[in-house]
């Protein structure tokens, strides 16, 4: 029988993993919202499957809270990159040096 | 059930190393769209359907679509992937494994778990959002208020 | 002996340059600047009265020791100020008094008209002032007091026309090799106050006398003949002497010529009890003496200028009394260091009075010839005043050096013959200057036709200091009664010790041994003979031995000058090298390297700064793991 505790901790650590090193390594900002969003996705994952083992409601709460607050970020990191678009530096983050020295 | 949580599982990491590693950021949007239906599932078998229909109705449908629509607009700035095209066969695999996963859902007289849920955990939800929680459920609805502030367009500069 | 019990005299001996050089800075400089001299010389006049006065109490046995006040203290160790009153120290300082005073009379006429007339006096009176504080010292420290203040008026007087870049070279080369030298008594004091405890005479006397052992006695007295070698001008620190002839001729008159260089001799003549307590020091101080007397006289008798030629000569008769002491005759260095003030003052004051005539700063030989007839009063004075140096009976040198002589003969060996090769060559040369100046001139002399003799303020001071050196012979006796008085007596100042200190050294002086002083007087011929056949007698030979080798090589001082020439520039390389490099480029470097150091950090650290966000989310990524790391532990 496949534990289903071990599937979860896999998809966890392998969606997490592949969240973070897009983030880290893809140079386009977009890219790097969608790779946060996948690590959000990714803990959710867990948070729900233990949820249903503990018995813990508020494991659940969280979950939901931690949907509404990623998709409130994904508007939020999309509007600036827009702005960063229209305002003509592009969305290449290797371009974003203005925090240099 | 624990194999259909398998399947989800493997087809998220999988969807998961396209969205690394292919160049295209509409192929990669689209990837991610996958992957959070696959979430969606695991919630499911999980023993948490209402958060499966919550994920797959915000996240899935609002967030991901709006991002995905975002990139088809903004365009790729002069990328070889103007073209917004989806490889085929991450498209099949794509489409399959739904299908699968739906028809194990529908096959089922209620919602299929792969572990035994205390059923009234679900109910408690509510409960524990609007009591212990309630004041992070303030302001988390305040922040995504204001999140929407963040589409409010640009002040026209004076001429 | 009190403080209110000393004579009059002593306190005089101060108060009047003092109070001299004061009213002089404050009140005439500013007034009426050609009448400085006025105070001065009327402080001469009290200082040679009081000096005879002094003198006179110590000959009747009134010598003293005493401490005035209390400097400074730490702890036990204390500085004091005190007066010496005995037999060497009055000795040399009657002659200084009185031959400084004629000197100070002469530069009267000599400075007249020139700019820096009240300068002059005031630094020259100050020398004064120092060289009596240096022999009436009591202690080591006082006495190297005195001693710098000796040697900083050197360097102010012969840097006096400082207009002249010869002339300031010269002042900065005495007085930087006085300085090497005064490094050696410094040294030479700390050693004392290491090992003595003290620095005062009678009280190291007293330590010696007892008998015990002292370590550090070698390098004392290594210390102190550096010293020595350094103010007495021998050989190798001789060099600056020939060059402070740049002053002007009172100058060298007085200090380079009676006074400061026989600051050296004295030196040693009052740490005589250790010197001799040395295995081998004063055979060391002998041959130094010996060797230079020899080579100094042998380059006298190559040079051109009048002065020069007198300034290696006093190189060379400072060498004999150097030889002196190393013989262990006290008496007899004594004895020659008077009688040496007295003629080589003359023999100076005469060049001086050429000088004068010529209305030049100094002469040469080749600009003068035939002043036998215009300069009469100088020629005789030169003449008495040579003779005596050369050592020719009756006259006062001859006393002095036979005494000398006797003593190398009778230590024999190698500084028997050095003593009469020096004897044949101090009269070689300066019968050389005597006929190339005074007879007949030469084809290529000039012959100063317009030379007349010295006015009376210029002549009188020369003539005395003639008859006193032709004189200088009668004081055998006396001087030989102020050595035993200060040598084989305690200052009667003590009055808690009743043992009589006998010091070391010879302080009777020799009696004239026929044999020697035969063989004196033949050597001294020789050398005027020579003396003769090159110069006088056959006008037309050449004697200059033109170009080539031979010049180069007088010209150098046997290649002496080119080593010191070399040695000095190596020094400043090296300074320079120690100044560029090391501090200049290393420590500075080190410290304004910080700066470049901490800029080269900065620019490695800011290249995890560069603003690329990607970078940040590895820093990020690392952080957290490493955090996570340690919570999960």
């Amino acid at each position: 029988m496949i534990n289903l505790t071990a599937v979860v901790w896999g998809t966890t650590g392998a969606l997490f993993a592949f969240g973070l090193a897009i983030v880290v390594l893809r140079r386009q900002l977009l890219a790097m919202l969608l790779g946060l969003e996948l690590m959000l996705a990714a803990v959710n994952v867990s948070l729900v499957h233990h949820a249903g083992i503990f018995n813990d409601a508020e494991a659940l709460a969280v979950v939901a809270l931690v949907i509404a607050v990623a998709a409130a970020e994904a508007v939020v990191g999309l509007a600036l990159i827009l702005r960063l678009r229209r305002a003509g530096s592009g969305a290449d983050a290797a371009l974003l040096t203005e925090l240099q020295g | 059930m624990a194999w259909a949580a398998l399947v989800a599982g493997v087809v998220a990491a999988f969807f998961a190393g396209v969205m690394l590693l292919h160049r295209s950021l509409y192929v990669s949007a689209v990837s991610l769209l996958v992957v959070l239906l696959q979430t969606a599932v695991l919630f499911l078998l999980c023993g948490s359907p209402l958060l499966g229909l919550l994920q797959v109705m915000i996240y899935a449908g609002a967030v991901m679509v709006l991002v995905v629509v975002t990139i088809m607009a903004a365009g790729d700035e002069g990328g070889r992937f103007a073209d917004f095209s989806f490889p085929k066969p991450l498209a099949w695999l794509g489409v399959l494994a739904a299908v699968g996963e739906t028809a194990l859902i529908l096959s089922h007289a209620a919602a299929p778990a792969a572990v035994q849920v205390d059923p009234a955990l679900q109910a408690q939800l509510g409960a524990v959002l609007f009591k212990p929680y309630a004041l992070a459920t303030e302001a988390v609805t305040l922040l995504m208020f204001l999140a929407a502030l963040a589409i409010a367009p640009e002040p026209e500069t004076a001429a | 002996m009190t403080a209110a019990q000393v004579p009059l005299a002593a306190w005089l001996l101060f108060a009047a340059p003092v109070a001299a050089v004061l009213l002089g800075f404050f009140v005439f400089r500013r007034l009426k600047p050609e009448w400085t001299h006025l105070p001065i010389l009327a402080s001469c006049m009290v200082v040679t009265a009081s000096a005879f006065s002094l003198a006179a109490d110590v000959y009747t046995g009134h010598s003293f020791d005493l401490n005035l006040f209390r400097w400074a203290a730490a702890g036990n160790f204390a500085v004091d100020f005190g007066l010496r009153i005995d037999g060497p120290g009055t000795a040399v300082l009657a002659m200084v008094a009185l031959v400084g005073s004629l000197i100070h009379l002469y530069a009267a006429g000599y400075m007249k008209g020139d700019p820096g007339f009240s300068r002059f006096f005031l630094v020259f009176h100050l020398f004064f002032l120092a060289m009596i504080g240096l022999l009436t010292a009591n202690n080591f420290v006082q006495l190297y007091l005195f001693w710098e203040l000796v040697g900083v008026c050197s360097y102010l007087l012969v840097g006096f026309w400082f207009q002249k870049e010869s002339a300031r070279k010269a002042a900065l080369k005495a007085f930087i090799t006085n300085r090497i030298g005064d490094f050696g008594l410094l040294l030479a004091l700390l050693l004392i106050v290491m090992q003595f405890k003290v620095t005062h005479f009678h009280l190291i006397y007293l330590k010696l006398a007892s008998g015990a052992t002292f370590e550090l006695l070698p390098l004392i007295g290594l210390c102190l003949v550096w010293a020595a070698c350094a103010k007495s001008a021998q050989f190798p620190l001789y060099f600056w002497l020939p060059d402070a002839m740049e002053g002007p001729t009172p100058t060298s008159a007085l200090m380079h010529a009676a006074t400061m260089v026989t600051a050296g001799v004295f030196l040693l003549v009052r740490s005589w009890p250790m010197i001799f307590a040395v295995e081998g020091l004063p055979n060391l101080i002998a041959w130094i003496g010996g060797l230079t007397a020899l080579i100094a006289a042998i380059i006298a008798g190559t040079k051109k200028d009048l002065k020069r030629i007198l300034a290696y000569s006093t190189v060379s008769h400072l060498g004999l009394m150097m030889l002196a002491l190393g013989l262990n005759q006290i008496g007899a260095a004594l004895f020659h260091l008077i009688v040496h003030g007295f003629f080589k003052a003359a023999l100076f004051l005469c060049a001086g009075n050429i000088a004068h005539a010529l209305h030049q700063p100094t002469a040469n030989v080749d600009d003068v010839g035939g002043l036998q007839k215009s300069m009469r009063l100088t020629y005789l004075a030169f003449g008495l005043a040579a003779v005596s140096l050369a050592g020719i009976f009756p006259f006062g040198g001859f006393f002095s050096k036979d005494a000398i002589l006797d003593a190398a003969w009778h230590h024999g060996g190698p500084l028997a013959i050095i003593g009469m090769l020096v004897a044949a060559g101090s009269a070689f040369y300066i019968f050389r200057m005597l006929f190339l100046a005074f007879y007949g001139a030469r084809p290529e002399q000039k012959g100063a036709p317009h030379a007349h003799e010295a006015e009376p303020i210029l002549a009188v001071p020369v003539l005395f200091l003639a008859l006193g050196a032709a004189l200088a012979g009668l004081l055998k006796g006396p001087i030989e009664r102020f050595v035993v008085v200060g040598m084989r007596g305690l200052p009667s100042g003590l009055p808690q010790l009743d043992v009589v200190l006998n010091l070391p050294g010879e302080p009777t002086l020799p009696h004239l041994n026929l044999l020697v002083a035969g063989v004196g007087t033949v050597m001294a011929l020789l050398g005027a003979a020579a003396a003769w056949r090159l110069t006088m007698a056959d006008p037309g030979f050449d004697w200059r031995w033109r170009g080539g080798a031979a010049e180069a090589m007088f010209e150098s001082d046997f290649g002496w000058k080119t080593v010191i020439d070399k040695l000095a520039s190596a020094v400043s390389r090296g300074a320079g090298f120690t100044g560029r490099v090391l501090d200049k480029g290393g420590l500075d470097g080190l410290v304004e390297g910080t700066s470049g150091l901490t800029r080269a950090a900065g620019a490695v650290i800011a290249r995890s700064a560069q603003g690329r966000v990607n970078d940040y989310l590895w820093w990020m990524v690392a952080g957290t793991a490493l955090l996570l790391g340690r919570v999960l532990r």
